[in-house]
């Protein structure tokens, strides 16, 4: 027991101690991300007013958003088709599915790429000659890259949540004489919702934390990733450590506050309750 | 047929003009389409009078370099005076730099190829000829003859040089004590005492014309024989290799690596912190090179980028950048500029007997695919 | 009826639309192409031009090592995770104060939700020879050389992915009737018996879940490789990159991007047909 618990502490502290590393060089005053100068918080001001870590973050989150929201719907959707149909048509959708989530993210983004490249190649003359205009990679490819992953990963949390969903409920609906859509929208999209934010947010965590499909396929637009990785190769400063404590400070803020709201509403239940 | 074309590349180049258009390129920008602001609005020098620097400028300006080869005080004094922030991504390879090229959509602005891939850039398409009335300061009259011919072809300019340098090796004294002087016994101590403490550069062109130094061959060999050999050492040095990395200057800093192939700036600056790292370049010869500027095809912001190039070459600022990166100059306005102990430095500067020895990179190299898949196989070894 | 069928076959088609024109464009039609220039040649300056050649295959155990190396880590990589995790997961699950366990499952998480590149990049300088090496070096233990070499990518991995793995170990376990447990103290089995044939068959379906989403993660990763091996420790992924990307032979990259796929598929497959059902197979035993 004494050894568990000294081995979980130990775990923390591994788990810990290079995110304790980026926090801390954060605050150095020194041009080098790891050669400490002495304190001070003026990367984090140098960091905010980047107007090229702004616009790489906006276009994460622009990304991210995108992604988080087209997958949402597309993969709900297939989820409630896939329970209507069976045979062939499940079956390859099903495969699809695997397949998009087991080819590895380095083979999407160059298959994505060289897809792209090739397509582009041979309508750009044509668009170009008619439109004006020409296709070319950047945030919209890196969104419909990230959408093919993440449809996939909507439809299996949706599809689990309506295969634990009491039929007896849509039954006791068409009963009562609701149109279909009625029903959908009264009894099944609340049934779902869970699972539907669920897979949202899981979607929009891996797309505004994939620096490997972008990589290859945005073009010139920069993601967050993009720019951290480039800077890297740069020679890190502590501005990308202020970077990386925000976005881990914010995401710790919003996890405590939901961490207390739902305490706070279970205290409130038991109270109600005693 | 040639006025065909003519006729042809100009209603091209028109409608391109005319999508130029401010909003519209910014709502392209925006929605991520991105595809006008390959549009140049200046490239079309009749249809638009030029402008002086430093007007009208916006945008981002998209710069790809290799590593420490830059003074960041020149870069926000540029953004202060312009308005236009840069975004500098940097590149291990010439390879890195022409694979990113051919497949299209990067986004650069203004990049640093190398002397010998000018010709495959212009071959390939992937080069805009530079306008050179909009580059006032840079003056071919005071360049260094020997490092600006490769930048043009044809009598037509693509590119114009950022500075010149050579291509040995450092080492760190207070580890290594038995001062090389030679390309074999860089080899040699690699995979003797020195095992697992020495970098090579992850680009094809060094390690393998370095490789292909130690049995004497040409740096530029593309022979079959040569380069089996040359494959042979590589694979065997490979176990006692620290790293294949193109920046070495972390590694060699902290101590965990004690020798690497090394270009001349990255000398001088790791010289300038750490007296003890010496810079070596190998007797039997090795590269000397020129680093140019140019523009890619398709650039989305050219008024910036000629903006960008035509200050880095201005000789004040030009100076500050040699003082940064530690890299000689091409120009000779700029070296009256140079502290006189940077022109005195021999990393900087070898001597004559040492120089003559070496050669610069031949374009056949580039995309030889012999070469590239001994890199690649070195790599995956 | 006929009309109601119609209907319904309609809407079941605009149902599934999206998601088909979706897998279509960015699944198949990709995939085709990659199919397509595997048997192409490199083009003489680099990238695809057409032929049609058996050579990019034949020329694959060109990567034989960067293939070992991809299929020695990863299993053993998955493996050390499972095992650093799987405590974690029962301490959460069965010995601490549930007050704590949400809190502290989130904390086991949180990493994941900083930059990846940046923490493996603050592992390059843990590992590098100022960090750890140096410490050991003051303890007597000199010249110890981790970064750069296969260990210092499996400490990475077990790092990097040691978020992923304790969740669905949790699960497994919080499900875990602790009456069943109960039972098997009253039975007079020890602690560790109880453990071994109670709490870890029953625990083995969130192993299995972990270790896949591992597993798949790790067979097609080069950011780690390339960081903390230094471009010494190749995987599979290091050299598609590679044929991508520096030395433009996009045929060869093809062939050996479906050769990943391939063993992907294969490895999962064995996987599923004998872990999983092995776990499962259990389970239902116990059950």
């Amino acid at each position: 027991m004494k050894a568990l618990r000294l081995y979980v502490v130990f775990i923390y502290i591994f788990l810990y101690s290079p995110i304790a590393i980026i926090v801390i060089y954060s605050f150095n005053s020194g041009r080098y991300a790891m050669d400490w100068q002495g304190f001070s918080t003026e990367w984090y001001g140098k960091a905010l007013s980047n107007p090229l870590i702004v616009e790489a973050l906006l276009t994460s989150l622009t990304i991210a958003g995108a992604t988080a929201l087209i997958s949402a719907v597309i993969g709900t959707l297939a989820a409630l088709g896939l329970q209507r149909v069976k045979g062939l048509c499940r079956n390859v959708f099903d495969g699809l599915i695997y397949i998009a989530i087991m080819v590895p993210s380095v083979v999407i983004g160059i298959a994505t790429l060289v897809a792209f490249v090739t397509l582009f190649d041979i309508i750009n003359p044509f668009v170009e000659a008619v439109l004006a205009f020409r296709f070319q990679m950047g945030m919209w490819t890196v969104i419909a890259a990230h959408v093919l992953f993440n449809i996939a990963v909507v439809c299996l949390i949706v599809r689990a949540r309506l295969a634990g969903m009491d039929r007896s409920l849509v039954e006791a609906s068409e009963d009562l004489y609701a149109t279909p859509l009625g029903t959908f929208r009264q009894v099944v999209l609340p049934l779902l919702l869970p699972g539907i934010i669920a897979g949202a947010l899981l979607a929009f965590t891996f797309s505004f934390e994939d620096f490997v499909i972008a990589f290859f396929v945005a073009g010139s637009d920069i993601t967050l990733p993009i720019y951290v990785y480039s800077s890297i190769r740069r020679g890190v400063t502590p501005e990308i450590n202020a970077i990386g404590t925000i976005v881990l400070m914010t995401s710790f803020t919003l996890l405590i506050a939901a961490q207390l709201i739902m305490r706070d509403r279970k205290q409130r239940r038991v109270g109600a309750g005693g | 047929m040639t006025d065909t074309i003519s006729t042809k590349t100009f209603l091209e180049e028109l409608r391109r003009y005319q999508k130029g258009s401010v909003s519209r390129r910014h709502f392209l920008g925006v929605t991520g389409l991105g595809l006008a602001t390959a549009v140049m609005a200046g490239a079309v020098p009749g249809l638009k009078p030029r402008r002086a620097l430093a007007q009208n400028l916006s945008g981002t300006l998209n710069f790809t370099t290799w590593p420490n080869y830059f003074a960041q005080a020149n870069f926000d004094e540029f953004t202060k005076k312009t308005g236009v922030p840069i975004n500098v991504a940097v590149f291990g390879s010439n390879e890195e730099m022409l694979a990113k090229l051919q497949a299209g959509g990067t986004g650069w602005d203004v990049f640093v190829p190398t002397n010998y891939t000018i010709s495959t850039y212009k071959d390939l398409g992937l080069i805009e000829p530079l306008d050179l009335k909009r580059l006032p300061n840079y003056d071919l009259s005071t360049q260094d003859p020997r490092f600006v011919s490769e930048g043009t072809i044809d009598g037509v300019v693509y590119a114009v040089p950022k500075d010149w340098g050579t291509t040995g090796y450092v080492i760190n004294t207070k580890n290594v004590k038995s001062n090389p002087t030679t390309w074999k016994e860089f080899w040699d101590l690699t995979k003797g005492e020195l095992t697992g403490r020495t970098m090579v550069h992850d680009y094809q062109l060094t390690t393998i014309g370095n490789a292909l130094k130690y049995f004497g061959y040409s740096f530029n060999s593309n022979d079959e024989k040569e380069l089996a050999d040359a494959e042979k050492l590589l694979l065997e040095v490979k176990p006692h290799l620290f790293a294949i990395n193109s920046d070495y200057q972390p590694s060699m800093r902290n101590g965990d690596a004690w020798m690497s192939v090394c270009w001349t700036g990255d000398a001088v600056q790791l010289n300038r912190d750490i007296p003890e790292m010496q810079y070596v370049l190998g007797r039997e010869g090795g590269e000397i090179w020129t680093d140019y500027y140019a523009i890619p095809k398709g650039a989305q912001n050219p008024d910036a980028a000629y903006a960008f190039i035509d200050y880095i070459l201005t000789p004040e600022v030009n100076a500050r950048e040699v003082e940064a990166h530690g890299y000689p100059s091409t120009d000779s306005r700029t070296n009256a500029l140079v502290p006189k102990a940077m022109l005195e430095n021999p990393i900087l500067y070898p001597a004559q007997d040492l120089l003559s020895n070496l050669e610069f990179g031949a374009a056949a190299t580039l995309t030889n695919p012999l070469r590239a898949e001994i890199m690649a196989r070195f790599k995956a070894a | 009826m006929n009309t109601t069928q119609q209907r319904s076959g309609l809407v079941t088609t605009a149902l599934l639309a999206p998601a088909g024109v979706f897998f279509f464009f960015l699944l198949i039609l990709p995939l085709i192409v990659i199919i397509v220039y595997s048997f192409g040649e490199r083009a003489p300056a680099g990238g695809y031009s057409p032929a049609f050649t058996f050579d990019n295959y034949l020329n694959l155990p060109a990567r034989g090592k960067a293939i070992l190396n991809t299929l020695t880590l990863a299993p053993l990589a998955t493996l050390l995770t499972a095992v650093a995790a799987y405590p974690i997961a029962y301490f959460l699950a069965v010995k601490v104060d549930p007050r704590w366990r949400l809190a502290l499952l989130v904390l086991v998480m949180a990493p994941f939700w900083t930059s990846q590149l940046l923490r493996y990049y603050a592992w390059i300088l843990i590992l590098g020879s100022k960090g750890i090496p140096s410490w050991l070096a003051l303890i007597g233990i000199p010249d110890l050389r981790i970064i750069n070499t296969p260990y210092a990518v499996l400490i990475g991995a077990v790092y990097g992915f040691l978020p992923l793995m304790v969740p669905p170990i949790y699960v497994s376990l919080e499900k875990l009737d602790k009456r069943l447990l109960e039972a098997s103290a009253d039975l007079g089995a020890t602690p560790w018996r109880s453990f071994m044939q109670v709490t870890l068959p029953m625990s083995l379906p969130g192993v299995a879940t972990g270790s896949m989403l591992v597993f798949i993660l790790l067979m097609g990763d080069y950011i780690l490789p390339q960081f903390l091996g230094g471009g010494k420790v190749f995987f599979i992924g290091n050299a598609l990159v590679d044929l991508f990307l520096q030395s433009r032979n996009w045929p060869f990259g093809a062939a050996l991007s479906l050769s990943l796929c391939a063993i992907m598929f294969v490895a999962i497959f064995l996987y599923m047909r004998f872990v999983l059902r092995q776990s499962n197979l259990r389970q239902e035993a116990v059950v």
